[in-house]
């Protein structure tokens, strides 16, 4: 049975929007050098899931942006050439080219800190500051009005993203009451900033 | 699978897990696998860590006061921070200031805590009048005092004067005082 030109398929489906996943990867899969509306919207999709995945496991912002080109870049290649065999798992293909390009960049940034350490005085450094992408001022006010222990638990946990066990230990409680804690805590954050809008 | 709406979103409690690294192998994988092809869900994980982040960016700027602990403060430290460290024993006093270059004020309230079962903590101003009162702090008893780090950005802004801080151990019979502190605060003067 012959598949639909990409032609053909616009007619029917011009938004590709509409599409889940898998039906956007076959269509770009079938439209060659043609196809540049469907990739960008594969790439709107995928680029915030990658970007994530590099904020949980590099904690940089800029790692995670590096992460996202490579593996986008790598993503859309494969699916371009059609070597997707089956669509339903771009996820999973995702998710191992992730944790490929994840090692490689650890490696990549442990040579770079070497370096300054060794050079490091003589390189300007950039502003590692990026504009937040929430409102920080709505989420001080939210955070003023957590009980203190919520408050507490949040800091001493999100500072550097510490275990539940850590921070038990560290305030003298169960792991299970900072984990209760910190739930609630997060919860009720999230409820204030987002009933005042984020930016 | 749409971006959306999610059939069947990743609770918040996973999420907070997974952000932390505290799940298992099979079920982190579960999850990223889940969060790769659904946005809605990784709109929802995105959410959490910008306030992850925001809480770090307004503490460390010295926005946002808590009871921190020992081991918190060695961190912060390694990682550059310059801290200002105030010890203060039950009754006793301090002359205290901030400097341009501190990141954050600490302060070490040496109390007897053993046996209490709720600390709060009483801010006084100068006249001995209460301000604030902030309810069930947490505490580690086995140390023996209360670490906290206060609003140092507030505090660098303000003028010459003395304020109090009183704990109260609070139980069924009703409350009583285990510490007062007293500081005498002075705007930065450079030599």
């Amino acid at each position: 049975m012959l598949q639909p030109s990409y032609a053909e398929c616009l007619d029917e489906d011009p938004d590709h929007t509409g599409l889940d996943d898998a039906s956007l990867v076959r269509r770009i899969a079938g439209a060659g050098t043609a196809g540049g509306e469907a990739e960008a919207e594969l790439y709107r999709r995928l680029s915030p899931r990658v970007r994530f995945y590099g904020l949980r496991h590099l904690r940089d912002e800029q790692a995670a942006a590096d992460l996202v080109q490579q593996v986008l870049m790598m993503t859309l290649e494969r699916v371009r050439a059609g070597k997707l065999r089956r669509p339903e798992m771009l996820a999973s293909f995702v998710l191992g080219t992730c944790r490929m390009v994840v090692l490689d960049l650890r490696r990549t940034y442990a040579r770079r800190e070497r370096l300054l350490t060794t050079f490091g005085e003589d390189v300007p450094l950039a502003d590692p500051s990026s504009s937040p992408r929430l409102d920080h001022d709505r989420l001080l006010h939210c955070l003023d009005r957590l009980p203190e222990r919520e408050k507490s638990v949040l800091v001493l946990t999100f500072y550097d993203d510490r275990a539940a066990a850590e921070v038990a230990g560290e305030l003298g409680i169960s792991e299970a009451n900072v984990r209760v804690i910190r739930h609630r805590g997060l919860q009720r954050l999230r409820d204030c900033v987002t009933r005042g809008g984020t930016s | 699978m749409t971006t959306t709406r999610c059939a069947e979103p990743i609770a918040f409690s996973m999420l907070i897990d997974y952000w932390l690294g505290e799940l298992g192998q099979a079920e982190e994988t579960r999850v990223e696998e889940h969060l790769l092809g659904c946005g809605a869900c990784t709109a929802s994980a995105q959410q959490l860590a910008d306030v992850a982040q925001g809480i770090r960016t307004l503490f460390t700027q010295g926005f946002v006061s808590a009871v921190v602990s020992d081991a918190f403060l060695e961190r912060a430290a390694s990682h550059g921070l310059r801290l200002r460290e105030y010890a203060v024993p039950m009754g006793g006093s301090v002359q205290c200031t901030v400097g341009p270059d501190d990141d954050l004020l600490v302060t070490r309230l040496e109390a007897a805590l053993d046996g209490v079962e709720q600390v709060d903590m009483l801010m006084l101003d100068t006249h001995g009048k209460g301000v604030e009162r902030v309810r069930d702090i947490p505490f580690n008893a086995a140390t023996g005092q209360v670490v906290m780090s206060p609003r140092t950005a507030a505090i660098r802004t303000l003028s010459a004067h003395t304020a109090q801080i009183r704990l109260l151990a609070i139980d069924r019979e009703g409350e009583r005082v285990i510490g007062e502190y007293t500081f005498h605060h002075s705007p930065w003067r450079s030599s």
